[in-house]
């Protein structure tokens, strides 16, 4: 059964083909990415569909059902309201279960004169905030979410999807950034308020060239301001949960986190401010990539 | 009666030291372990022959410093026994 509304996207390496039963998350998403490199084919590598539950329910109390190559069976619906993140959703779940190209950590990515900062952490702990900052503050926005390692060559590529922002960090941004470069505001969603935000033109751009990681952070939002060295175990087993491919891909992802966890410095470093956690970052590049 | 024990192949292993502790990446199951000393002393003593923990423990004691007062052979026997369970040995039946 096909939908009536359709759109290719690319958001890095990545190509997706998103097709909806309404009109309104379309319309949202070609125009948050309309900046961004358009696809090379129609054949896209993942199909994401919005749907619904019945062709009555497409017009009463429309809820939206993500489905699409590959999906969870629990997934909840969402109001036809927060369409947009349902998609978003969708296609982060794509590349969460679909994509072998490259070992995927769960971590955000900015890049700075053709090397990588890696920060990755748990929900909260300011990784998405943190790489939207610094992207508007000399470094290049490679990603608020999955870092995508290549296996052969251990470097870093860039997936600079939209950036999404919750509760207090919409706010920080909001103060520094111009409204066009945001999409709608997303009230009482699973993650509380949500707002995206679209990376700037020049990550957008260079959105395929990669880069060498020189230095992983593991923050944590909201402690006193703290540095501390993590031994290779500890970072390894943190990757390991840190990746959503780190078993399927086998050999090629052990060999290839091996050798970044041997090669890549890293720090866990804690912080109460974006502008503290900017200082701490800048002395830790200097010193160690 | 003394049990008898042959290290994986070393075809079906790759071992990568991190700091206290080292990886095994395990190609017939595709699975990783983290394991810690002495382990990766008791692959590198067995190699391919056919061993008794009595044989690996004389052997580490040759190789290795070991702490004082330690029933090495004990040790040995019990992570042979683990090993033997994610498949880095193989139990020799008599």
């Amino acid at each position: 059964m096909g939908q009536a509304y359709i759109t290719n996207l690319r958001v890095g390496p990545a190509t997706f083909r998103i097709a909806s039963d309404w009109q309104k998350p379309i319309a949202q998403l070609n125009s948050l990415y309309e900046n961004y490199p358009k696809p090379d084919s129609e054949f896209a590598d993942f199909t994401v569909r919005l749907e619904s539950q019945s062709v009555w329910r497409k017009y009463f109390r429309p809820t939206v059902h993500i489905s699409g190559d590959f999906w969870l069976p629990d997934a909840a619906p969402l109001p036809l309201s927060q369409g947009l993140l349902a998609a978003e959703m969708a296609m982060n779940l794509q590349m969460a279960l679909g994509w072998r190209r490259h070992l995927l950590l769960h971590a955000s990515t900015v890049e700075k004169d053709g090397k990588a900062l890696l920060m990755t952490g748990l929900s909260g702990s300011g990784k998405s905030t943190l790489s939207a900052m610094l992207g508007e503050k000399g470094w290049r926005f490679m990603g608020d979410e999955f870092a995508l390692i290549c296996p052969q060559t251990g470097l870093a590529y860039s997936f600079p999807r939209l950036i999404s922002l919750k509760n207090e960090a919409i706010t920080t941004m909001e103060r520094i950034m111009p409204e066009d470069r945001f999409g709608p505001l997303l009230e009482d969603t699973p993650k509380g308020r949500i707002r995206h935000l679209v990376p700037s033109l020049e990550s957008l751009e260079a959105s395929n060239v990669p880069a060498k990681p020189a230095m992983l952070i593991f923050p944590r939002f909201g402690y006193d301001k703290a540095v501390r060295e993590i031994g290779k175990s500890e970072i390894f087993v943190r990757l390991t949960q840190a990746s959503t491919n780190y078993v399927a891909l086998g050999e090629a992802g052990f060999r290839a986190l091996t050798s970044f966890v041997d090669n890549v410095p890293a720090r866990a470093i804690d912080y109460q401010s974006g502008d503290e956690a900017e200082i701490l970052i800048d002395q830790l590049w200097a010193e160690l990539a | 009666m003394s049990q008898q024990f042959k290290a994986a192949n070393p075809e079906e292993i790759v071992l990568h030291m991190l700091d206290m502790m080292s990886l095994v990446f395990h190609r017939p199951s595709g699975l990783t372990h983290i394991v810690a000393d002495p382990i990766p002393a008791i692959l590198e003593v067995m190699q391919q022959e056919v061993s008794t923990p009595a044989q690996i423990a004389e052997a580490l004691e040759n190789n290795f410093d070991l702490e004082e007062g330690v029933d090495v052979e004990n040790v040995v026997l019990a992570r042979l026994d683990e090993m033997n369970a994610l498949g880095l040995v193989e139990r020799i039946s008599e």
